[in-house]
Parts: C-alpha cells; structure tokens; sequence
C-alpha cells in the first residue's frame, strides 16, 4: 500500500491514523476534512465548550504537530464529491482525482431535523459540529428561553447546561423516561428526574409544528401534552443523527442503517473500510454512536488495513455530563434478565448491574466510574459473578475480578 | 520544606497503607513539583506519576490500576505506570514518571527524579 485516503476528520479517522502508524504502516496518510482548521473532539461541544469554558484550541484530538510528525497529510476545509473504490480514487469537489489504495469512510452523520413544519426556523438549532455549538453557545443567554426537543444524551446535557447558563429550559420528549434501553430504569428515571431537581421543566409529548412570532424573535413550539402553545427565543434539537452514506451508496456499496461493515470495519468492497458512526457491523442492530467505539473501531480497521489481528471486542463503554453528575455506561442494559443495584437510588451515585444468569452483560452507574471500570473487566472476561458481593457495598469489586 | 530535596525524597507512605491496585494523592504543596503526584501500588511495586491526566481535570490517582497501568478515571486514557508513557487515547501526552523507592517498609517519593527501571 503505498496511499491510504481517509474521507472524514473525526475521533474515528484520527483513530485509524494513529493506530495504522503505531502498527508499521510507513506509506502515505492523506486525510480529508469537510471542515477548517484541526480535527477535534466532539464531546465538549455539549458541555464545556456551550458553557465557555472549552475553546476550539482545547478541544483538538491532536496538537498541530502530530500530523507532520506522523506524516498525515490533513486537507481542512475539503470536500470529497465521490470515491472511486474500483480503480482506487477519491474524486474531490474542485474537480480533482486523488489515488489512494485504500480508503477508509469516516463520514459521521448529519444530525436529524425536526421534520415538522418550522423545523428549519433559524431559531431551531442542531448540534453536531463546532461551528453549530458556537451559534448555541451565543443564544444561551441569562433568562433566556430555551426549549429541548428529545432528552437523550445530547438533549439532556444541552438541557443541563443551558438551565446551569440561567436559561428557561424546556425539555421535550415524547418518552416519559429515555434511555432505558441502554441504562435501564432505575437509572434513566434517577437521571430524569435530576432534570426536574435543577428547574428544567420536562415535558412528555411531541413538537407538532413550530411557528414564528410576526415582528419579535421569538418562536412557539406547538407540543402534544401542552395545553398551551410554548414560547422559546431558542430551540435545540437533538433526536439523533443520520449515517452520511451518500458516498458510499453512490459507489454502490453495501448500505443499511450505516455501511454495512465486518469485524475488521472493512465495507462491502475489500478496499473500502467504513468507521465511526457512519459504520454499522453487520449482525448488529443499531450503529454504536458513540466516542469509544469509533476509537476501537480505527484501530479494528487499521489491524484490518494492515493484515494484524484485530483487537479484541470490548463492552460498548459510554459517558454523559449532566448537572454536575456524571453517567457511565457498559454493556447494553437490555440483554440483561435482571438487575442488581449497588447503592441507593436516593443517595445520588449508584450502579445498577445488569445480569444474565450468572454473567454480567452491563452496568450503568451516576458517579460511581469505578464500579463502571470493574464492570467492563468483569464483561470482557466472562467472569460468573456472584449477585450478592455486586450488592454488598462493602464487598471490593476487584476480587470478583479474580473469580 | 524539610523533608523534601532529591538526596532523601518525601516519605509517603508506610508498607501496608496503600492496597494493591490502589493509589494515594501527594498533594503539590508537599510534593514542591507544581502537580500532585500519584503513587500507585500495583503487582507488589510502587510507582509514581504526575497525578492530573495530560488530557483533562483529572486526578490519575482515582484511576484503575492493573497490569502496569493506570486507566484515567474519566475518559480511559492509560499510561505506563513506570515510564508514564501514554497507551492510549484520548490522552496524546505521557505523565511524567518520578522515583520511588521502598526503603526500611518505608515508601519514599523522589519527586522531579527519573525512576529507576
């Protein structure tokens, strides 16, 4: 391989750079970025960098100087139009062909409109990229009024800080309590609950249509469960993404809810790997949107690339920052046949552990990391454990580790 | 402060104090280094490490601590607990590793001195 062209600038392209040079690969690195400047982390842009306390320059997945010295050739500021998987090309939007041996999809996902009449008012933002958590980050201003449409972990960390900023906040979602599926209820109703706690006011139902206040810059949000029509200076929306497959299904790749990739990411054509959220491993049902597994999935396609082994498979680990707390996540709650809570719900931190039979399959915890890092050991190595000791507060979760 | 300086080092800790795969906090003000240093006990050694994460506000001594590393409490990065070399993102920058040596069941810190590998 003497190129490899990587189309997206996200953690799971930088990713795959990083692990492809750590493996040996000597050949060239081009990396192209829709977007200017250096490619950062997305995390922050709902939380420190809407609070202002995260700068574009603190939140840069690699220092300036990483990309020279690893030899990554960054494009900012550069659109690919169309991939060329057969003779090996990427087709860029100036008109010009770049030839590389492999290409790597790293295209993430544009986020889901509200697809109601006035989803597109000016006042209705979306978050997914800089630029568009700098555009919030102005509009949360003291007393200002804020409505969140969809109170996943998005939703709820937008709704916990613009309430932190002094907004009026609003959440909306038509789910009484989200995220049970991936954390389970005890959980997702202490995190929901916290919401009310903070003086977000949270509201079950669905935005119908949002309509434009003639001669002030305010809209209103028609909302199922609302009585009354809701006023906001400022909508955020954040109801989950779509894969960016247009390059991949124009190539006539495998695409289905994401392109469709194996173990070692690799797409529908040998050539052509997908990571990231764009990227859905065939036999499983969702796409894992998330900021681990778009790191392990560079690193399984750079093995894939270089002919290695891929890693092992790891438990799908997730984090979220709301109202000071902080919520951790493994496994997928859902698998599990029942759940045994470590602390109590009332107390603010707890872990509820998710069991099938006698192994662990997930936990989620609210301020209580350690439990979650046990946890993943715990999943990862197939131990038996014993429900009783995960119970028993006094009982150190690094000897169910040694079985 | 006394106890500081290269030649002795700052006596942290007895033999005993700190649990295999656990780690305690030297807080700067005693440590005279401008961080904290972390000083772990893994697998029957001890070692030490600047204690904030070179990737964000946190403290490497709430980490998990195994196999020769510690995994940072917040977003997993990990480092060699005895060169501070980084394993991992989304840390790109390794901890700065510092000296510790067992002396008398006694568990002294060098801060500022390279460890002896």
């Amino acid at each position: 391989m003497r190129r490899i062209a990587i189309v997206g600038a996200g953690l799971a392209a930088v990713s795959t750079c990083d692990a492809l040079r750590s493996g040996g690969y000597d050949g060239e690195l081009v990396l192209f970025s829709a977007e200017e400047g250096l490619p950062y982390d997305r995390p922050p842009l709902s939380k420190d960098v809407l609070l202002g306390k995260a700068r574009r320059e603190d939140i840069m997945l690699r220092p300036a100087e990483w990309y020279e010295q690893q030899g990554v050739e960054l494009w900012p500021g550069t659109t690919v139009s169309g991939i060329r998987p057969a003779e090996g090309a990427v087709e860029l939007s100036g008109g010009s062909v770049v030839s590389a041996d492999r290409i790597v999809l790293a295209t993430g996902g544009t986020p889901r409109a509200l697809p109601v009449p006035g989803g597109d008012d000016p006042a209705v933002h979306l978050l997914r990229t800089w630029e568009e958590s700098e555009r919030l980050r102005e509009r949360l201003l003291p007393g200002a009024r804020v409505a969140v449409v969809g109170a996943g972990l998005i939703g709820a960390e937008t709704a916990a800080v613009a309430g932190a900023l002094g907004c009026r906040v609003t959440l909306i979602d038509p789910v009484p309590v989200p995220l049970v599926a991936a954390v389970g209820s005890e959980i997702a109703e202490a995190l929901h609950q916290r919401h009310t706690a903070e003086g977000i006011r949270v509201v079950t139902g669905g935005v119908e249509r949002i309509e434009r206040r003639p001669g002030v810059d305010e809209v209103v949000l028609h909302v199922t469960g609302l009585a009354e029509p809701l006023p906001a200076d400022t909508v955020v929306v954040g109801i989950g993404i779509r894969p960016a497959t247009a390059l991949a299904e124009a190539a006539g790749l495998k695409v289905d809810n994401g392109i469709v990739v194996d173990h070692e990411q690799r797409a529908s054509q040998p050539n052509v790997f997908a990571v990231g959220d764009v990227a859905r491993r065939d036999g499983h049902a969702v796409r894992h949107e998330h900021w681990d597994a778009a790191q392990r999935g560079g690193q399984a396609a750079a093995a894939g690339l270089l002919g290695r082994p891929v890693p092992a498979e790891q438990a799908l680990w997730f984090w979220s920052d709301r109202h000071g707390s902080r919520l951790e996540a493994v496994g997928t709650m859902a698998d599990a046949d029942r759940t045994v809570l470590r602390g109590s719900p009332d107390g603010g931190a707890f872990t509820a552990f998710g069991l099938r039979a006698d192994r662990l399959v997930a936990a989620a915890a609210i301020d209580r990391g350690r439990d979650i890092k046990a946890a993943q050991r715990l999943i990862d190595r197939g131990v038996a454990v014993d429900a009783t000791r995960l119970a028993d507060e006094s009982a150190d979760l690094r000897t169910l580790l040694r079985g | 402060m006394s106890n500081t300086g290269t030649s002795t080092g700052i006596r942290v800790a007895v033999a005993g104090d700190i649990a295999e795969g656990e780690a305690i906090k030297v807080p700067a003000e005693q440590t005279g280094h401008g961080d904290a240093i972390a000083v772990f006990h893994d697998e029957g050694a001890y070692y030490a490490l600047d204690d904030t994460c070179t990737h964000g506000q946190a403290s490497l001594s709430e980490g998990w601590i195994e196999g020769g590393e510690v995994e940072c409490p917040l977003h997993s990065a990990r480092f060699c607990l005895k060169t501070g070399e980084v394993q991992c993102m989304p840390a790109t920058v390794g901890a700065r590793a510092h000296r510790v040596a067992v002396r008398d069941g006694e568990i002294w810190l060098h801060p500022g001195e390279e460890p002896t590998v």
